[in-house]
């Protein structure tokens, strides 16, 4: 390992120094530590180290040498190399390195290696007990993030058909990831949950569109799962008081609140999807009462009486 | 053939130390090892390293200088290292979406509220918000927290999921986390002499007992798991048009997937979980087999219908 890591470090010194594209056999009769003698050797090694440089986010291009575009070789460019630095105050790296320590993505802590880039991890990171989990498919949410943050097209599967969208944001709500884009002529937002996409592959283009100015992923993104849909019907229901405490909270500030003198609650809210909020309510069994409007109230004892 | 993640990780580090390094020359090996997670002999390894590599010619001129003298470290002829590598998609998505689900639970600060700012500004598209995180932090998360550490027992007034009884029981909470979208206490249940996972949505109050328990040192597994148990019943249901959800949603055996409908055998805890469900489903499901759920919905049937007639 010892030596890889030397001929790794001799590599990117001499990417990171030349002034234009260099060639393999330039790399292979320059750089300390490549085999010069065996070819196969060469490319078996020079491509793992190409690999290993682009994982850890180091942009190798392969341009053409010159105008004539007969000879093509690698280059590193500074701008695309360098950390934009955000220059964080050691009091803000421990605030990151805590948050870090306390977040994970599917079980595993996630940003420790960004905070090393950031500047180190300041305070220690011994104990560390995950307090929140953001999901398991943590590498489809990085490609979404990765086509957000530099605006590229984004393709992928869901439902079963293939996508094409320009990605505004991901919001994490409700314990998924949703994306929020459009596709198609219109600026219409849509809204599809990260962990039924797969196969997500960013455009080769950055900066390719511009999101529409109004739009706020935040706002696309349902707190309800009746919160879909065009128009609100405003419907009333009593919750008893065994259950009043679970539908408040669950309601949260959306939803206008009369306590009764029994204990029981009645709560005005905006349904736009009946179908979610019929299904949410028998949650409650028996000890909720949906008293208006009538038309929704006749349609959920349909819905109970059925099958 | 590819490299092996130790050896990335390590040059992941090593990218990392170089820079600040040449940024604060003279910086202690000390501080060095704390900020970037090195054991001083690994330090020592990494800048013995350096001290080998370098630009072609590879003579006295052309290699990177690193020295410790009087336990301070120097790295000099080595400025095409001095800045810090930009950070890939996983990395940035990892520390901001991590800051960000602190901010958002209310457990962050103002430091926290800057760097999100800072981070916010160097890696996204100048606009609208368009990475956000939702997770607020329902009543009671943080007394339950503050209990775990501090080995408080607390009596909890608890409604479960799936029967709707509620019951008052005395735990010794572990630890307080959130995944897939609700938040649960661990918890050593005094009441049931079992441990527990609550949910912390359907925990009504929590009020300290006066007791104490010694917390344990090391950290529970913070995870939620269907363990099947004895008295679970058992439900096979046929599942037409849109109710196919259902087999993504739940842990379920599919045992026939056709044209035109899908039949799926399901375990739950409590007969009210699958009536709950046939309910919601309507006339798109139908149970198969499976008696016990069978007469739970019939008789959640009666009961809702009972209330609205």
């Amino acid at each position: 390992m010892q030596k890889v890591i030397e001929r790794i470090l001799n590599l990117l010194a001499y990417l990171l120094t030349a002034e234009h594209p260099v060639t393999a056999d330039e790399i292979r009769n320059t750089v300390a530590g490549y085999d010069r003698d065996n070819d196969s050797a060469f490319h078996r090694s020079f491509e793992r180290d190409k690999d290993l440089l682009r994982r850890l986010g180091i942009p190798i291009e392969r341009e053409a040498t010159d105008v004539f575009e007969v000879e093509f070789g690698y280059v590193v460019h500074d701008d695309h190399y360098a950390l934009h630095d955000p220059d964080l105050t050691d009091e803000e790296r421990a605030a990151l390195s805590l948050a870090v320590q306390a977040v994970g993505f599917g079980g595993r802590p996630s940003g420790q290696e960004a905070l090393m880039k950031l500047g180190g991890i300041v305070g220690s990171l011994e104990g560390t007990q995950l307090g929140a989990d953001l999901g398991e498919r943590a590498d489809t949410v990085a490609e979404a993030f990765r086509a957000v943050s530099e605006r590229r097209m984004l393709t992928f599967v869901y439902r079963g058909g293939s996508r094409t969208i320009r990605p505004y944001g991901i919001v994490h709500r409700r314990g998924h990831w949703y994306l929020v884009g459009s596709g198609g002529d219109d600026d219409e937002a849509r809204v599809y949950r990260l962990d039924r996409a797969s196969d997500l592959v960013s455009g080769d283009r950055p900066g390719a569109f511009l999101p529409p100015v109004e739009l706020d992923p935040a706002n696309e993104v349902l707190h309800h799962p009746w919160d879909a849909g065009d128009g609100a019907d405003i419907a009333t229901v009593v919750f008893d008081e065994e259950v009043a405490w679970i539908a408040e909270r669950e309601l949260g500030s959306r939803a206008t609140i009369t306590r009764r003198e029994d204990g029981s609650i009645e709560a005005k809210m905006e349904v736009a999807a009946p179908e979610a909020f019929l299904g949410w309510l028998v949650g409650f069994e028996d000890q909720a009462e949906l008293i208006a409007p009538q038309n929704l109230r006749r349609r959920f004892v349909s819905y109970v009486e059925a099958g | 053939m590819t490299n092996s993640p130790k050896t990335t990780g390590r040059i992941n580090r090593l990218l990392a130390m170089l820079p600040w390094v040449i940024g604060n020359p003279g910086v202690s090996v000390d501080e060095v090892c704390d900020r970037f997670d090195y054991k001083r002999s690994d330090l020592i390894r990494d800048l013995n390293t350096v001290f080998v590599c370098g630009l072609p010619g590879y003579g006295p001129g052309d290699l990177m200088d690193a020295s410790i003298d009087d336990d301070e470290i120097i790295v000099e002829m080595a400025d095409y290292f001095a800045r810090p590598l930009r950070l890939t998609a996983p990395q940035a998505l990892g520390v901001l979406a991590s800051g960000k689900a602190v901010q958002s639970a209310g457990s962050g600060g103002d430091a926290l509220d800057r760097a999100i700012v800072k981070l916010e500004r160097t890696l996204l598209p100048e606009g609208a918000e368009s990475v956000v995180v939702d997770i607020p932090e329902p009543r009671l998360v943080g007394e339950l927290r503050d209990a775990a550490i501090e080995g408080s027992v607390m009596e909890i007034d608890h409604t479960s999921i799936a029967s709707g009884e509620a019951r008052i029981r005395d735990i010794e909470p572990w630890a307080v986390f959130t995944t897939l979208g609700n938040w649960y206490v661990s918890a050593f249940c005094r009441s049931a002499d079992a441990e527990r996972v609550f949910r912390i949505d359907r925990i009504r109050s929590a009020t300290p007992t006066g007791s104490r328990f010694t917390p344990n040192p090391t950290p529970h597994e913070a995870t939620i798991r269907y363990t099947p148990g004895d008295d679970d019943v058992h439900v096979t249901i046929r599942l037409t048009g849109d109710a196919r959800w259902v087999a993504e949603y739940y842990p379920v055996d599919v045992v026939d997937d056709g044209s035109d409908s899908m039949t799926i055998r399901m375990s739950v805890g409590d007969a009210a979980v699958a009536a709950r469900l046939m309910i919601r489903l309507g006339e798109n499901a139908e149970i198969v087999e499976g008696s016990e759920a069978a007469i739970a919905t019939a008789d959640l049937r009666s009961r809702i219908l009972e209330r609205y007639s």
